[in-house]
């Protein structure tokens, strides 16, 4: 039969944002494929080049509009590099709980998005409902429900709310109950299982060469995690292990990639409980905003010559930023920002991954790599 | 029980790195760098290499040192320094990932027992910068296939920034559309951006009075 090449996307449901992907396929075998993206490139690393350092938090919460939290994170651990700005201890506490409720809610959109991909609309709507109760404390927190612009330069926006740790704990501990839901209506679904086992298989030594990292590498069966590997925040304080998954002799499926995500949501929500206990002036005490205790002195300015840049465990793997002061305004605005973003170097190589599959397997093995096309394009 | 590497053990494989590298001589500078911000002052590895070594310096990393993943590759335009106009910084890592060891056609996962971690198995992150001196069309060598992940990297590169990677196949936009004019690259100085103080974006919320300061100029 003759190969010929057709469009998946830029209106797709597998792409999970605007992008293509070009397969080229024989009968129904996929022979090659191509991404395409760019479709909402915004130029975020320019405009941030007119913007004041905390002006910048809000461009960098709207990278990913799923997980907001993590992204404007990993910016504000890099302008700390650059800043060379001190935390208190207990607004590091604070942003572990924001990140990884974030982490959280993130994995929830993906397994949410991702049943639907391989049949299963139940879970779509069991996942959403779970992740209603993460966007609450989000909204507690930062006062919004997507984009928060939570972290400051030197700590954070506000302390935890007046009875916050209370309901965190309640929500958390009801949802670590209903994790057990998902895992019975996925692991126990025929349809799940034969479209998700045996299909994408993906090495962690290829991946990490083709610059994966995060949950996909930890499906392959390496707990490489760079909050142990780079150390930041208070991760050494609490009491965790990165989750890893045992994968097959030819590599990590599509199955494997689902497990890791649904055990780290699991590593998460037990960090976040057991950062409540142990953060410093206990969870149930509530600074006003602009305290010492919650939010450091930063300068406004970074010379000429000053870099900063941090790696950050983002929800899809390893993020970062890389700044360069000196900007215009004395100063006053970086002369360049860099984003790394882990789909970005992740959608080529899960593009490569589906080359001798079905088309039907592309949802699959495209939605088990948690494309996130806000961060992708920039 | 420790969770994650210490201060320590990064500190002195860094400096193993570093008194390695002294082998290349004048064309490669190294030097232990610590991260100046947040709780850890973690130490990194910092180099700077003439453009032209930075190939060989690349596959003596990976080979030697064990480096496998390419991070990020930066490039950035000093219109007005003549000596060293671009600049390309690589962020490279080292994360001793490897597959999971089977045993008896047993698959077992690594769970990698961090506290003993020493010389090249440590995690490690470097920071390579070279420049190139005032020229139209600057180019440094490719990696692309020492790291595949520096592939995508170096085609964003030059999409944003307009510096070439020689010897990198299939060099094409990727964030911008494909029919935008060959030598438009808006990550470069003379494409200017405008500050809009907050004064300015109450008395013209929607922006229709704004204008890019290189408005009306041919690009």
């Amino acid at each position: 039969m003759a190969e010929m090449w057709i469009s998946m996307g830029p209106q797709h449901p597998m792409t999970h944002g605007l992008w293509t992907l070009k397969v080229k396929v024989d009968g129904e075998t996929v022979v090659d494929t191509e991404p395409d993206l760019g479709y909402i490139h915004r130029g975020v690393e320019k405009i941030c080049e007119a913007r004041d350092f905390t002006q910048i938090t809000p461009y960098a919460d709207r990278l990913c509009y799923a997980s907001a939290n993590t992204w404007s994170h990993a910016y504000i651990y890099a302008a700390e590099d650059l800043l060379e700005v001190e935390v208190p201890e207990r607004a590091e506490y604070i942003r572990m709980v924001a990140v990884e409720l974030q982490r959280v809610a993130s994995h929830l959109m993906w397994l949410g998005a991702y049943c639907p991909d391989v049949g299963n609309l139940t879970g779509m709507v069991w996942c959403l409902r779970e992740r209603e109760m993460m966007m609450d404390l989000l909204q507690e927190l930062g006062g919004s429900r997507m984009h928060y612009n939570f972290p400051r330069i030197g700590g954070v926006k506000r302390d935890l709310p007046i009875g916050f740790a209370l309901r965190c704990r309640a929500k958390l501990k009801l949802f670590l109950e209903r994790i057990q839901e998902y895992e019975a209506i996925l692991d126990e679904s025929t349809i799940f299982l034969v479209r998700t086992q045996g299909v994408g298989y993906a090495k962690a030594e290829e991946m990490i060469n083709h610059g994966v990292s995060g949950p996909n590498v930890r499906a392959a069966g390496h707990n490489y995690d760079v909050r142990w590997a780079h150390p930041y925040s208070i991760y050494d304080e609490l009491d965790w292990e990165p989750s890893v998954e045992r994968p097959s002799i030819k590599g990590s499926d599509c199955y494997d990639r689902y497990r890791v995500r649904v055990e780290e949501m699991r590593q998460s929500a037990l960090m976040i409980l057991d950062g409540l206990d142990k953060m410093p002036g206990g969870a149930d005490t509530h600074y006003q905003s602009g305290d010492p205790a919650i939010l450091g002195k930063a300068p406004a300015r970074a010379a000429e010559g000053q870099t900063g840049f941090h790696h950050f465990e983002d929800s899809r793997g390893e993020s970062m930023f890389y700044l360069a002061g000196g900007g215009d305004g004395r100063g006053k605005h970086p002369y360049r920002v860099s984003i790394r973003s882990p789909m970005f170097i992740t959608i080529p190589y899960a593009s490569k991954c589906m080359i001798g599959y079905k088309i039907a397997d592309i949802p699959a093995i495209m939605g088990s790599f948690d494309p996130c096309i806000g961060e992708t394009d920039r | 029980m420790a969770n994650e590497i210490s201060a320590k053990q990064v500190l002195s494989a860094a400096k193993e790195i570093v008194a390695d590298v002294a082998d290349f001589g004048d064309a490669v500078n190294a030097e232990v760098r610590h991260h100046t911000g947040g709780r850890r002052k973690n130490a990194y590895v910092y180099i700077e290499v003439v453009a032209s070594e930075w190939r060989e310096l690349a596959l003596w990393l990976k080979k030697t040192k064990k480096v496998d993943y390419c991070s990020m590759i930066t490039g950035i335009h000093w219109p007005e320094n003549a000596d060293a106009t671009w600049q390309v910084v690589a962020h490279l890592m080292r994360t001793g990932v490897t597959n999971p060891t089977v045993v008896n056609k047993r698959v077992h996962e690594i769970k990698v027992d961090i506290a003993s971690l020493s010389g090249n198995d440590v995690p490690m992150e470097f920071e390579i910068t070279m420049t190139i001196p005032d020229t139209r069309e600057p180019s440094v060598p490719s990696v692309a296939d020492i790291w595949v992940g520096a592939d995508w990297n170096e085609k964003e590169t030059w999409d944003l920034v307009g510096i070439d990677f020689e010897g990198h196949i299939g060099m094409r936009r990727v964030l911008l559309p494909h029919d935008s004019p060959t030598g438009y690259h808006p990550l470069q100085k003379q494409h200017k951006l405008r500050y809009h103080d907050f004064n300015e974006m109450y008395d013209d919320a929607q922006g229709f009075g704004r204008k890019p300061e290189d408005s009306g100029r041919v690009k």
